[in-house]
């Protein structure tokens, strides 16, 4: 059977994760600090406990942070590691420090270009940075070869890294617009989600809404990926919750704040925020009812509106 | 008409003014998250309203109506020529070699004007963990003019930064084109809430070229883990205007998301 599908592949974000999502797997981590980070998929991968997982992407924030705090996470590799302006993903920091989980530290260009390579089905690519800094000095101990140096054939005497390829098991990313066999739409700044998704053995996407294919066909430049990459398409309104999808609703600084809080002073304060907000919710709408329900959300809907 | 000098400042504002003086109009600069941010956008609301964004999540010559959260913030793509994704920005414009200056910041800064942002003590079970490097590498790589921005701290200006995220002239005149770095000899500028150093590329080392108005050079060695030589007779940082204050404080960062924590007490 073809790999690609056009079969419908709406399911529901429980499903999706039970039916691809495995311990050990490397995850794809779609968003970056506070946009369209896949929160919603990643409360399900931590109700289902999946673990031993090797989360990567390029800014990996509150989605990779909870999943580290929930004790899931035996590795990330990744261009960097935090929230902005609202600080240190602390869950991710501890994590490192206390030598529970390996760090693998790239950059965000050598990621990106680990997708292209792995998307284009070539097993390595060349890049210009790293040389001279210590992110080549150092390995994860797991890493098998982080890169190897070589002349450039056609120019001798100028030196190129080489990076491996990176094909991730299963990547979770949060969309604007997908449809029911999976074409996807994302707006506004894409990150490095394109490249991502197009490396990944499988995808899962939540989306704002799910709208009809006659609207891609209709609109075909809207295609941010076509349906051949994607293996679940899950309807989540806010499903980026906290963090911001542009075009719907604006991030919200006071929960994020609040997140902020409870993973710097980690122990009971952190538990209590994940048995509260993410094993104590059945679905991620009772999180959105938790976290302010409709008057919150409107207010972040208006955030975005002013933004435009 | 005579400038209205202002003396009703802080240290932080003057240093977020003084580093968009190194912006100009016909520029294309890369911003990165924090006081970077807030200098480029003055730049582009005063003296180089030409000035060209570009930002890692994918936002391509946005018109920035004032300094986002982060550089994924949704009003990053605000009026933008495209919304494109991260490869686009930090391989087809910086690796590609589009982009004139780069905006950075720092946990470190070294003599050699190398950064620091992944870690203190052994990386692999560190003391303290930073978010890593991001863009910032590939900016420190490719780009021929790089801007740092950063508190002054004895402890943020090591003579030797413990890890090299993103390199300066790593250990020398000749450390970029040893290590293989096509970029051999970018401009490396430093503006701190106490002075200005640049990097002299036939030592490879920052010089300390300009103090902040008030501040004598014994207090920027105090505060530097290393003597950066004096570059010529000293310059003075000019002084805000009173209409440059008020662009910066209630156009580029009205809810003080970045100049909130600054005060206005001397050092000691």
């Amino acid at each position: 059977m073809s790999k690609v599908s056009k079969r419908v592949k709406v399911m529901s974000a429980q499903e999706a994760v039970e039916k691809l999502v495995f311990h050990g797997a490397i995850i794809g981590m779609g968003g970056q600090n506070v946009t369209r980070c896949a929160v919603a998929l990643a409360h399900e991968i931590i109700k289902q406990g999946k673990k031993d997982l090797t989360l990567t992407g390029c800014n990996l924030s509150i989605h990779m942070d909870l999943m580290v705090g929930a004790g899931l996470v035996k590795k990330c590799e990744f261009g960097l590691g935090g929230l902005g302006r609202f600080g240190a993903t602390f869950q991710f920091r501890r994590a490192i420090e206390e030598k529970r989980m390996e760090a693998e530290d790239y950059d965000h260009l050598t990621m990106v270009c680990r997708f292209l390579a792995g998307e284009m089905g070539i097993p390595f690519i060349p890049v210009r940075g790293l040389m001279g800094s210590d992110i080549l000095n150092y390995q994860a101990p797991s890493t098998k070869k982080k890169f190897e140096i070589i002349n450039n054939p056609w120019n001798q005497g100028e030196k190129v890294v080489l990076v491996p390829a990176m094909e991730p098991d299963v990547t979770i990313v949060h969309a604007q617009k997908a449809d029911e066999i999976g074409n996807v739409l994302i707006q506004g700044i894409a990150c490095h989600e394109p490249e991502l998704i197009r490396a990944s053995k499988t995808t899962i996407v939540s989306c704002e809404e799910i709208v009809s294919t006659g609207f891609f066909r209709t609109n075909s430049d809207f295609t941010t990926v076509p349906y051949h990459y994607i293996d679940a398409v899950v309807e989540q309104r806010f499903g980026a919750y906290p963090t911001a999808t542009n075009g719907y609703y604006s991030f919200d600084a006071d929960h994020i704040n609040y997140y902020q809080q409870c993973s710097r002073a980690g122990g009971e304060e952190y538990k209590n925020y994940l048995n509260e907000y993410v094993y104590g919710c059945e679905t991620f709408d009772d999180v959105l009812e938790k976290c302010g329900g409709v008057k919150k959300l409107n207010h972040l809907q208006r955030e975005m509106v002013r933004l435009m | 008409m005579e400038k209205q000098y202002s003396k009703d400042y802080t240290r932080e504002e003057l240093m977020a003014i003084e580093a968009s003086r190194f912006i100009k109009s016909t520029d294309t600069v890369i911003l990165g998250t924090g006081l970077p941010m807030v200098a480029a956008i003055f730049a582009q609301k005063t003296h180089a309203v030409g000035v060209n964004f570009v930002v890692e999540s994918g936002s391509i010559d946005p018109i920035l109506p004032f300094a986002p959260f982060t550089v994924a913030d949704p009003i990053i793509g605000h009026m933008a020529v495209r919304t494109g994704s991260l490869r686009e920005v930090l391989g087809c414009m910086v690796q590609r070699g589009l982009v004139d200056i780069g905006l950075l910041g720092g946990a470190e800064i070294d003599q050699f004007g190398n950064i620091n942002s992944t870690c203190i003590g052994d990386p692999q079970s560190p003391k303290v963990r930073f978010p890593g490097s991001g863009g910032a590498n590939s900016i420190a790589s490719c780009v021929p003019k790089i801007l740092i921005i950063t508190e002054h701290e004895k402890r943020r200006f090591p003579a030797k930064v413990q890890f090299i995220t993103s390199p300066g002239y790593i250990d020398g005149p000749d450390g970029r084109k040893k290590a293989g770095l096509k970029m051999a000899k970018p401009d490396i500028i430093v503006v701190t809430d106490l002075c200005v150093m640049q990097i002299n590329p036939d030592t490879g080392r920052l010089e300390l070229t300009k103090l902040m108005p008030g501040v004598t050079i014994d207090e920027v060695y105090r505060n530097t883990g290393f003597e950066p030589r004096l570059r010529g007779k000293m310059g003075e940082v000019e002084l805000p205007t009173e209409a440059e204050l008020k662009i910066l404080r209630e156009e580029v960062d009205p809810s003080h998301i970045y100049l909130k924590e600054f005060s206005t007490q001397p050092r000691t």
